[in-house]
């Protein structure tokens, strides 16, 4: 009977080093696709008056409904954020285009409020791969 | 063991060059909206500075609210028989306009200005102009009334009251002049967002062609198809970004020169893809007025630009220039989507 030979000593792999790499492979595979799953789904709203930021969300975790009043802006506006979506709810600004572009969810969009200077950026990673926004 | 370090090691290779690349945005307010310039490659911050410089440059002599710009001199000698000096772009950019109204006669005109304001659309009080006004207004609509001297660089408006606004081609005007800085300074990959007219410069860094969204009239958040575009602009115009409502009905600002009204053409939106950015900032605005029919035979006539329609019954009308690298994203919110042919 031959004595049994180390790891180290084999020359030809086994079933089990075959098993091993598979679930390597496996493990790796299913990290990328968990990784790519996160930052798909991850959105955020970064809240910009006149170059500065003025607060951030994270628009995937949030669990309730969070509202921020902009005093300091020239026109006095409330900003309204939930799971997923955000918009301004309400504006003394003249023109009101910023009340009627309504809720922003997707990553890349943007709400504009111009007589205030104020721009909500939505950032995060796009479903289509979408470089800009036209319209 | 040897062979398995470097061939675990491999990839990173290939992601090494990717270090190298620089990125740069500037954002920043300019002729009345958000703007946004991204530069890829060597030397891309100080490129989209340049860009940014140029578009700043020129919005201070074409913005008709700054009072010392050229367009606010040429509109304060309206009617005093005075030639005011111009520089080179702003009069190219005054006789380009003028040539789409012959183009397009009743679509467009830069002498619209006195209605927008009468509709408030200048200001901060948007309202339904009484009918005196209006049509005191509307007298003093019209491009032949322009006068411009592009050799002498000179521009008069004959009548007293006649005003020019540039809303509708300056932003194409910057993107080319954005264009021309970025290249200058060696940018081959860029994309220029200027009040959500979008224009790609080159392919991206990985060779591909940008991506760009119409959005749906209808919700902000929702496409309605998107676009590939690579050394072109994609220039929307639509009712439903700028407007209010009196006593339940909406009134938009993009006014009809032949009615004095906001535009009720059946369409909701127009979409013009061209490599002539300031062509496609003009036609949308044109085409919008002009309504489907006569955008559709417009485009039938020339092979400079292609457009993306989206009409009152929820018809996307797509020219088949188009058709290579677009993809319908339309339906599941309730619009069919037709290809034209020529």
């Amino acid at each position: 009977m031959t004595a049994r030979l180390s790891a180290a000593d084999r020359r030809r792999p086994t079933p089990w080093d075959l098993l091993v790499a598979v679930l390597v492979v496996g493990a790796a595979v299913a990290l990328l696709f968990f990784l790519r799953q996160e930052s798909g789904n991850f959105l955020s709203a970064r809240v910009v008056l006149d170059g500065e930021t003025i607060a951030q969300y994270n628009l995937t975790t949030l669990t309730e409904p969070v509202t921020l009043e902009v005093d300091d802006a020239p026109y006095p506006l409330t900003i309204q954020a939930e799971h997923g979506r955000i918009r301004i709810v309400e504006s003394s600004c003249p023109g009101q285009d910023c009340v009627h572009t309504g809720w922003a969810s997707r990553a890349g969009q943007q709400l504009i409020c111009l007589p205030n200077r104020l721009v909500i950026a939505l950032e995060g990673e796009t479903s289509e791969g979408i470089d800009a926004v036209t319209g | 063991m040897k062979r398995l370090i470097s061939f675990l090691l491999a990839p990173l290779f290939f992601l090494l060059p990717g270090c190298g690349a620089q990125e740069a945005e500037e954002q920043f307010f300019s002729m009345d909206t958000v703007m946004s310039i991204h530069a890829y490659g060597s030397g891309a911050a100080e490129a989209a500075a340049a860009a940014r410089r140029e578009v700043e440059a020129l919005d201070s002599q074409l913005s008709r609210t700054k009072a010392d710009s050229l367009i606010s001199q040429l509109n304060a000698h309206a009617g005093d028989g005075t030639d005011v000096a111009l520089d080179t772009d702003t009069a190219r950019l005054l006789a380009f306009s003028k040539s789409i109204s012959q183009l397009l006669p009743g679509d467009f005109d830069i002498t619209i200005a006195p209605v927008m304001d009468a509709w408030g659309f200048t200001g901060e009080n948007r309202h339904v102009p009484d009918s005196e006004t209006l049509s005191a207004a509307m007298a003093l609509v019209g491009s032949e009334g322009l006068s411009v001297d592009e050799a002498a660089g000179t521009a008069r408006l004959e009548r007293a009251g006649m005003a020019v606004d540039l809303g509708a081609v300056a932003k194409g005007y910057a993107a080319a002049k954005a264009e021309e800085a970025l290249r200058e300074a060696g940018i081959t990959s860029a994309l220029l967002d200027l009040g959500r007219n979008i224009t790609a410069i080159g392919p991206k860094t990985d060779g591909t062609a940008w991506r760009v969204g119409v959005a749906d009239p209808e919700n902000d958040s929702q496409y309605l198809c998107i676009l590939s575009l690579e050394d072109q602009t994609a220039s929307t115009s639509g009712g439903y970004e700028r407007y209010f409502e009196e006593n339940g009905v909406r009134y938009h600002h993009i006014i009809d020169p032949e009615t004095g009204y906001p535009a009720d053409s059946g369409l909701k939106s127009v979409t013009v893809i061209s490599a002539d950015h300031l062509l496609a900032d003009a036609l949308s605005t044109a085409l919008f007025v002009a309504g489907p029919e006569e955008a559709l035979e417009f485009w039938r006539s020339r092979d400079d630009f292609e457009l993306v329609l989206c009409t009152g019954e929820n018809q996307l009308l797509v020219t088949e220039g188009l058709e290579a690298g677009f993809t319908f994203t339309g339906e599941e919110l309730g619009y069919d989507c037709q290809i034209i042919r020529r």
